[in-house]
């Protein structure tokens, strides 16, 4: 009975906790007052988000923040942002909004606010030359394998499966250290393999493994407006891609290989009434 | 028979050992590694060497208007406000405070010896990203917290140059000085710090060469400098292994360019103004 009273108390005092985190909706009211919503998107990830030859940022995660633009009848500011700095900006306001190729991840939601549903997700699959014919992941168990600073999965598979890994900038060098043999494959997301693979310029490779970690990608809003109007409506819009149909046509316009995700949470939202 | 050797100074590491260097290249020279360098870099891959050329081509100007130049804006900056800060930290390097002495001597021993990308991050992680001054908003970009972060050993640098080149008038013209009753003040500004201009222009433009070569730094910062929109351009290109070389090439030989004529012009002041002994 104890329990139960202490149990009850716990949980009102969190029920009231929640309401007691005030919305002072800070990121919505700037954004009103200023007229034009920052988001900060990468450069440097083809297709989701990269520069054309003109010097304009384009891509698939550069449509969805027009989207949220266009939502809140504001001008939109894109700011070009990398791994190590995209979290700092969101948490310090320098940006209101960040869409940015992010994995969605526990210790991320410490630092910043990720509304759900994920708007992406992605597993993680290595290149590597058919010769070598690697069958599991356990294969890679004291081997040299190249990857990409920033990735959440470098850790994982170090730790899981023993691989070595050297980091590059990015992933051209990486490559071009695979090519060279100073690696046995390249650690990335399987989808931009898989495209690599369709290119037909990597004859000699393969993408032998079964695809791990299916991680959830988020966007993220300051840690404050999580559960706050701009979380909410960021949310919202989220769920409305899915259901609409909206991130399976990005999916197509920018010739993603799809890793099934997306057909999977449409079906899931799907509206009932037809 | 012990016989006496001519004297001759052993070749020394100085300030000047990066710019002679740069000077020093050989226009065969850089004419015989453009011949050779295409040929290792293209012997590799399954692009052509003019698919890769096409293609820098196509992102040349995008990289030379919105990254060289950029580049050289920061460096232009950060050298303005090195030398003024410098100038500054120089005097008290000769103050006849103790205090001020010590004060100058510990930030600029700080400033030289701490690496550059060190204190790129500690200013890019200090600063505020924007300001409100009465109750205007002043935003405060990452490139400008770059040039702020730069400057600082440039003007550590540059105040050893002031300190050095205020110490090589000879002393006698300080005692002239005293003697016609000027001050302290009246004989820096107007008799020692006038013939120290000269001498410091080598040793300034020295460090003008080094600062540039130093500005993709930034990059690692996230500032969108060349080295960065270089990546981003072999990224949008879908990451080919073949455009490393090209595309780095080309960074390579534009601060090449930039750099040459001055490291050139460095030297060639620096004999006319050098001291006889």
């Amino acid at each position: 009975m104890t329990r139960l009273i202490a149990l009850t108390m716990g949980l009102l005092t969190a029920t009231t906790s929640v309401n007691a985190a005030e919305c002072s909706n800070a990121t919505l009211k700037r954004i009103t007052e200023r007229g034009e919503i920052a988001v900060g998107v990468k450069a440097d990830y083809k297709p989701f988000g990269f520069r054309d030859p003109n010097g304009e940022v384009v891509g698939l995660e550069i449509d969805l923040a027009k989207e949220v633009a266009a939502t809140l009848g504001v001008k939109l500011r894109l700011v070009p942002v990398v791994a190590s700095n995209r979290m700092q900006f969101v948490e310090q306001g320098q940006t209101d909004l960040m869409i940015a190729t992010m994995t969605d991840t526990k210790e991320r939601r410490n630092i910043v606010g990720i509304p759900g549903p994920n708007y992406y997700a992605s597993g993680t699959n290595i290149l590597s030359p058919k010769a070598l014919a690697f069958k599991d992941w356990k294969d890679l168990n004291g081997k040299p394998v190249c990857g990409i600073q920033g990735a959440f999965y470098n850790q994982s598979v170090s730790d899981k499966y023993g691989a070595k890994i050297s980091a590059f900038t990015n992933a051209a060098e990486a490559k071009q250290a695979l090519r060279d043999r100073k690696c046995v494959a390249f650690l990335f997301d399987d989808a931009s393999i898989a495209s690599d693979l369709a290119s037909g310029s990597w004859g000699e490779f393969e993408m032998p493994l079964q695809s791990e970690d299916q991680a959830p990608w988020g966007l993220a809003v300051a840690k404050s407006e999580e559960a706050c109007a701009f979380g909410t409506l960021i949310s919202g819009l989220e769920y409305n891609w899915h259901r609409s149909g909206k991130l399976l046509e990005l999916e197509k316009k920018w010739e993603i290989k799809s890793t099934g995700y997306l057909q999977s949470m449409h079906d899931k939202m799907a509206d009932p009434i037809k | 028979m012990a016989v006496l050797l001519p004297l001759r100074a052993a070749p020394q590491m100085d300030g000047f050992s990066l710019t002679s260097w740069l000077a020093n290249i050989k226009w065969w020279q850089i004419g015989l590694l453009l011949l050779i360098w295409p040929v290792h870099a293209f012997a590799q891959g399954a692009v052509t060497v003019n698919d890769a050329l096409a293609v820098l081509y196509k992102w040349a100007p995008f990289l030379v208007l919105n990254g060289f130049l950029f580049n050289v804006l920061i460096s232009v900056l950060s050298m303005a406000l090195g030398t003024g800060l410098g100038v500054l930290v120089g005097l008290t390097l000769i103050s006849k405070w103790y205090a001020l002495r010590l004060i100058g001597n510990t930030g600029t021993a700080f400033f030289r010896n701490a690496p550059w990308l060190v204190l790129l991050f500690v200013v890019l992680l200090a600063f505020p990203f924007e300001f409100t001054i009465f109750g205007m908003r002043v935003p405060f970009p990452g490139w400008i917290k770059a040039v702020i972060g730069l400057s600082l050993p440039v003007a550590a640098n540059i105040a050893i140059v002031v300190r050095g080149a205020i110490q090589s008038v000879p002393s006698a013209q300080w005692e002239a000085a005293e003697s016609l009753s000027f001050t302290r003040i009246q004989t820096l500004w107007q008799i020692i710090i006038p013939q120290c201009i000269k001498r410091m222009i080598p040793p300034w433009m020295n460090w003008y060469a080094i600062l540039t070569m130093a500005t993709p730094l930034c990059s690692i910062l996230g500032t969108e400098e060349m080295v960065t929109l270089t990546r981003q351009a072999m990224e949008a290109e879908g990451n080919k292994p073949e455009f490393l070389m090209p595309f780095y090439g080309f960074v390579l030989v534009l601060f090449f360019l930039y750099c040459y004529p001055i490291a050139k012009l460095t030297v060639r002041l620096e004999r006319k103004f050098a001291v006889k002994l």
